[in-house]
């Protein structure tokens, strides 16, 4: 039974999605990004617990989403610490020098 | 219902929710390690042994780690955590994404195969994520995906020090 499961990682990836709407702190809205991709490897892990005995592929492509929420980070936080550099804040709404 | 799993389930969940509604950084990574370790509970109870090892590493021992880093790094005061949305918006985004959750969950409510109990056998399962097992279909099937992510790290890897590096002038 992979329903609770599912529910599970549907309900980790809206609280993802508030955080990263609702919130103007650079560093949360990256955290937020990281629950995202949990609350997806949550129910791929479901789905391959389910359908996948002969050959567990969705854990696999776990790990390639853990690869590349690394990389992920490891570029979003250079770039929070370079505007740090630049701007001095890490608030969303005062990074506007792009927005006309 | 396995009860290791509602409990880590529910402890992630209320984890997250703390984790997103913090001001300080510093206690929202806090409330996220507590996510990630509940998380990594989930796995196992998925019979995804060698996943929630790499899970805890991965996300606690490296992205967690260098979040806690450049928190240091900025070493933020707090009135330079920035302004927060006014509570009117942030309460109807709270609603839009409870209305996401209703959206994505009603096919899953309707579905009846997913709600039945799995037809692989114990001593199946129990191989199901061993590292044997996923390292044969990754190495054996995703080969190519598997070259390409080791690219795709260098990558990154390049690109945060040359974002990260300090201008030199002259």
């Amino acid at each position: 039974m992979i329903a609770p499961y599912l529910l599970f990682s549907i309900a980790l990836f809206c609280v993802g999605a508030y955080g990263v709407l609702a919130r103007r702190n650079l560093l949360i809205i990256l955290m937020s990004l990281e629950l995202m991709l949990n609350g997806v490897n949550v129910s791929l892990v479901a789905f391959a617990a389910r359908f996948g005995a002969a050959a567990p592929a969705g854990q696999v492509f776990v790990l390639l989403v853990m690869a590349v929420a690394a990389a992920e980070v490891a570029v979003g936080l250079a770039i929070v610490i370079s505007l740090f550099r630049t701007k001095q804040t890490v608030d969303t709404h005062t990074l506007r020098s792009m927005g006309g | 219902m396995n009860p290791v799993f509602l409990l880590g389930s529910t402890v992630a969940l209320v984890a997250s929710v703390m984790m997103v509604t913090r001001r300080n950084p510093v206690y929202a990574s806090v409330w996220l390690l507590g996510a990630f370790l509940c998380m990594a509970v989930v796995f196992l109870t998925l019979h995804a042994s060698f996943l929630a090892f790499i899970h805890i590493l991965v996300y606690t021992g490296a992205i967690l780690v260098l979040f806690v880093f450049v928190i240091m790094l900025l070493n933020l005061k707090d009135d330079e955590f920035g302004e927060e949305h006014p509570r009117g918006v942030r309460l109807s985004v709270a609603g839009m994404c409870t209305a996401l959750f209703g959206v994505l969950v009603f096919p899953i409510l309707r579905e009846p195969s997913l709600w039945e109990p799995g037809v692989v056998t114990a001593e199946k399962l129990a191989d199901l994520g061993s590292v044997e097992s996923v390292g044969n279909v990754m190495f054996l099937k995703f080969g190519l995906q598997f070259e390409l992510v080791s690219v795709l790290i260098m990558v990154a890897m390049f690109g945060a020090m040359v974002l990260a590096k300090k201008r030199v002038q002259g």
